[in-house]
């Protein structure tokens, strides 16, 4: 199967994306993958897998939203691309997939070994 | 909100990430920075969030977000920008056709100017330049223990060429030169050339592009090529090939053909000649001189070597002359011998005694320097008076440019590219006008054959670029940046200073007052002086003598008898040196002091035949013996210097023999007024033959009477050359000379008046422009003319005023100077050229203003006022 390869930063991002849609941008990620999972991700880190992703056509960014706190300074708004989309469906169907798969005793531990 | 208001990111790292980051991440990364930076400070306080800021702006200098050498937005398209920056400004120029005008036409005659001097220079340091082969041509040079020190020779010994071949390796070819003036011949005339005796050599070495004949005609001993110049005056407009002429020198005659013409020279030439002869036909060549008096004759020797030859392979050659020559000469030994590059000619010139240049000219050159620069000044004066003006009538295209989101880089490039075209056209205008007038007018002034060289001469455009970018950039740089750094809003709201009043632009104006009055006053002064001097008293009575040169001593007798047989002749009297000429100079001793004096030898009739005029005392009598032998007249000058007054007890010792004073004749000018007069003593010399006659003619004959005097003079003296003049001419050459010089000076005060008044009217009609509704609001509520003309001519007059002080005194000291240097007899600067210098200034001004209040008059306020 020809896949898309994402890692596993680049599909929690991608996530994140499109739980923020249409708000999405470097530190609203930041704030909403602290929030929900707890992991304190470095904020540059997040700005190279974002224009990574767009890179490969999976996020569309385009500028707007100036606030204050950025010293009136335009935001670099992501959304998810139909490429992205298919991507985390594609991602999720394989996990869920690859889930079903395992027999129910591999999940059963109350056998004790 | 309040801790956002006091607390602001820290400033290094912020601007280390404006420096490194790539500006099309840059808003992106540094408004998440800053975002991160409050919602830290609102958390954790100040120290940690700026602890923070700092630790991002790390973490964002990754490779991906650096910017690199081509950052991605600057792919813009210069071709069309460039395009646009030309378009726009070819139509303001159109726009503005009289300005356009003032500018180029000023910047023109400037550039002009400074070819003119340019091309003077050029002529003078970069002879030779168009030769060929100068990279391989050598002089060979010797250094000898001289009086100073060590001292370098351009000539040497001349038996040294012959061992060229021999010692010397890869040598190509080699000549000698030797310079001689011998009389030259043809159908009965004679006439003094310049020739320069040549090997064969010299025609390989060097290369000239002949007329008629062939470059190896030198190869025939007995054929010499001619310029043509010589030649068109010689044969006209006959055939020259072939002809013959007749060259005298040491009382020897050889006839030679003509086998080649060279064609015009330009002033590049390193050897000046009208003529070129084979060196076997000099008149020493055929006697075999003793071993020592050849080595004792000493030319000039070129050698042209094989290209990329090491120089250093020749010095074993040189060891071996210099061993030669100091075992044969040994009262003058060598040093050594070296090479000079033909390269290096000129450079070295002030290092190499006897050298081929000796003359740099550098007065002259000083002063074509000046002059050029003194009108580039003005034209630039002019031009950034000008394009300041013009530019604030473009004020509101270079808000909205602003606005639109123009920076300043640009708009300048804008400015600076309508400059670039101005300069250009300006440049090319310079150009004809240097060719076909300036260069032309000046090569008729100074007697030289400058030429505007564009395809041999490399310099030339060197020179014509940097002058374009250095007008470019001085005229265009100052106006550009100072335009565009208004604020926009300022513009659009009408706020901006229209600042034709700047104070720039008067001391522009001012200085480019000062410099015409300075020029004005500079030629004015040397016309006067001009006028002044040669209405004065020479001191003695010049009309109806001619002098008459005696070329050798056995001349002098037959030659005085039969002048003496003609009819128009009333007396007749010899001299060594005449009265109008340089005079020799002798040391006297008078009460044991030394003093420098000229002393003219001449028979005891020659005062009284000038009509010097006898102060005290009294002239010479021939009859007395005493007279004739110890005895002298002195002039009044030489009292001076002496400290004596007239009868003088004690007597004068000239060449230790004693003479007595007896008596005093009023000063006269011996040389032309550019010098003092020197103490001067007449010496009734006992010789009996000298080397001038002075005819003295009956009165009003002496120009009709050269004829005859000519003829005879022929009759007697075959093979001689005729240099006899008037009495009244003797100065003639000087007085072209200073003529020459004051009609550059005028040339240049009429060009600064011009240059001076086309800015001023520029200026005037853009300041009208500006304010004409102004003036008729004026108008219709009744200022009269008086008051209109007052109100606009008050700056320009108040400029005048300090101008005329300014340039006034720097002229009084300058010009006088400058006279000073030129003249010892002027007239100072006076109330003449300082009262025109100004006054010409004054009516400029006058003019000018009173045209553009006369727009005023004939406007009609209702049609100006209504418009809009």
């Amino acid at each position: 199967m020809k896949g898309y390869h994402l890692g596993e930063l680049e599909e929690l991002i991608l996530l994140t994306v499109g739980i923020l849609d249409k708000e999405a941008y470097g530190v609203a990620v930041l704030e909403e993958i602290k929030n929900q999972t707890g992991r304190k991700v470095n904020i540059s880190a997040i700005h190279t897998v974002l224009n990574r992703l767009e890179e490969k056509g999976f996020l569309k960014s385009y500028m707007g939203g100036a606030t204050e706190e950025r010293g009136g300074r335009r935001k670099r708004l992501f959304t998810l691309s139909a490429t992205g989309r298919s991507a985390i469906e594609e991602v999720k169907n394989l996990r869920n997939k690859l889930f079903e798969q395992i027999p129910p005793l591999a999940l059963d531990f109350s056998h004790g070994y | 909100m309040d801790t956002k208001l006091k607390h602001h990111p820290p400033k290094w790292p912020d601007r280390f990430l404006e420096f490194y980051c790539n500006p099309s991440r840059l808003e992106q990364i540094q408004g998440d920075a800053y975002e991160l930076f409050y919602m830290n400070l609102e958390e954790r306080g100040v120290g940690y969030a700026r602890f923070r800021f700092f630790i991002h702006v790390l973490s964002f200098f990754r490779w991906g977000n650096i910017r690199r050498t081509r950052p991605s937005y600057q792919t813009y398209n210069h071709g069309a920008m460039f395009k646009n920056y030309m378009k726009i400004g070819w139509r303001n120029l159109l726009k503005q056709k009289g300005t356009t005008f003032i500018s180029i036409f000023g910047l023109a005659a400037a550039v002009g100017c400074c070819l003119v001097a340019y091309l003077f220079i050029e002529q003078v340091w970069f002879k030779g330049m168009h030769q060929e082969n100068k990279d391989e041509i050598y002089q060979i040079t010797y250094t000898a223990e001289g009086e100073n020190g060590k001292t370098t020779f351009g000539t040497i010994a001349e038996p040294i060429s012959e061992m060229i071949s021999e010692a010397l390796p890869n040598v190509k070819a080699q000549t000698r030169i030797q310079i001689d003036l011998p009389i030259l011949i043809h159908k009965n005339e004679s006439y003094f050339q310049r020739a320069q005796y040549v090997d064969p050599g010299y025609m390989e070495m060097f290369t000239y592009s002949m007329l008629y004949g062939y470059p190896g005609a030198l190869n025939e001993p007995e054929q010499v090529i001619l310029t043509e110049e010589l030649s068109e005056k010689l044969f006209g407009d006959t055939h020259p090939i072939g002809q013959e002429i007749a060259l005298v020198s040491n009382g020897e005659e050889k006839i030679f053909k003509v086998g080649g013409v060279f064609k015009e020279f330009n002033d590049m030439e390193m050897f000046n000649f009208d003529l070129l002869v084979n060196i076997s036909n000099r008149s020493n060549a055929e006697l075999t001189l003793p071993l020592k008096d050849a080595w004792k004759s000493e030319l000039w020797t070129f050698i042209q070597v094989e290209n990329g030859t090491d120089l250093g392979d020749l010095n074993a050659g040189f060891a071996e002359m210099v061993k030669t020559q100091n075992k044969i000469d040994p009262e003058n030994p060598y040093l050594s011998i070296q090479l000079e590059s033909f390269n290096d000619l000129v450079k070295n010139s002030e290092n190499i005694e006897r050298g081929v240049v000796s003359f740099l000219a550098v007065a002259p050159q000083l002063l074509l320097a000046a002059i050029g620069t003194f009108i580039l000044i003005l034209a630039v004066f002019n031009y950034i008076n000008i394009s300041i003006l013009m530019a604030f009538r473009r004020l509101k295209e270079i808000g909205v440019r602003k606005v639109i989101g123009s920076n300043k880089g640009q708009l300048i490039a804008q400015f600076l590219s309508e400059n670039l075209m101005v300069c250009f056209m300006a440049i090319v205008l310079g150009c004809l006008l240097a060719a076909f007038i300036f260069v032309p007018g000046f090569n008729d002034i100074a007697s030289k054959n400058l030429k505007i060289d564009l395809f041999n001469d490399a310099y030339i455009w060197l020179f014509l670029g940097a002058m374009l970018l250095f007008i470019t950039l001085v005229s265009g740089l100052y106006p550009a940046i100072y335009i565009t750094s208004f604020k926009p809003i300022n513009i659009l709201k009408g706020n901006q200073q229209i600042g034709s009043k700047s104070l720039l632009t008067s001391v522009l104006l001012t200085f480019q007052f000062t410099l015409a009055i300075i020029s004005i006053v500079a030629g004015v002064a040397f016309v006067q002086t001009n006028y002044i001097n040669s209405n004065r008293d020479w001191g003695y009575t010049s009309a109806d003598k001619i002098i008459v040169n005696v070329p050798s001593s056995q001349d002098y007798i037959p030659l005085k008898n039969k002048l003496s047989a003609l009819a128009s002749v009333t007396e007749i009297s010899g001299s060594q040196d005449f009265v109008g000429n340089w005079i020799r100079e002798e040391e006297i001793v008078f009460q044991d002091e030394k003093y420098e004096i000229s002393l003219l030898n001449a028979e005891a009739t020659y005062p009284e035949l000038l009509d010097l005029k006898l102060k005290e005392g009294r002239m010479f009598n021939p009859e007395l013996i005493s007279d004739t032998q110890e005895s002298i007249l002195v002039n009044e000058a030489f009292l001076d210097r002496l400290g004596l007054s007239f009868p003088v007890d004690e007597k004068i010792t000239i060449d230790s023999a004693s003479y007595a004073v007896v008596g005093v004749v009023e000063d006269f000018h011996t040389v032309f007024f550019q010098m003092s007069i020197e103490p001067m003593a007449i010496r009734a010399s006992p010789d009996t033959t000298f080397n001038y006659l002075t005819l003295k003619m009956t009165p009003g004959t002496a120009a009709s009477s050269m004829q005859a005097v000519k003829k005879i003079w022929h009759e007697t003296i075959p093979r001689g050359l005729f240099t006899g003049k008037l009495q009244t001419e003797v100065f003639d050459h000087e007085f072209n000379d200073v003529k020459g010089v004051s009609n550059i000076l005028l040339f240049s005060a009429i060009l600064a008046v011009v240059l001076a008044a086309l800015g001023l009217f520029g200026l005037v009609s853009l300041n009208m422009n500006s304010r004409i509704k102004d003036f008729c609001v004026r108008k219709v509520f009744g200022a009269d003319l008086g008051d209109l003309s007052m109100k606009l001519a008050k700056r320009y007059l108040i400029i005048w005023g300090i101008a005329s002080l300014l340039g006034g005194g720097l002229s009084i000291v300058l010009v006088s100077t400058f006279l000073n240097s030129f003249f010892a007899f002027n007239s100072g600067v006076g109330v003449i050229p300082l009262g025109l210098g100004l006054l010409v200034l004054f009516l400029v001004i006058a003019g000018t203003v009173s045209s553009q209040i006369w727009k005023i008059v004939r406007a009609n306020p209702a049609s100006i006022l209504k418009a809009e």
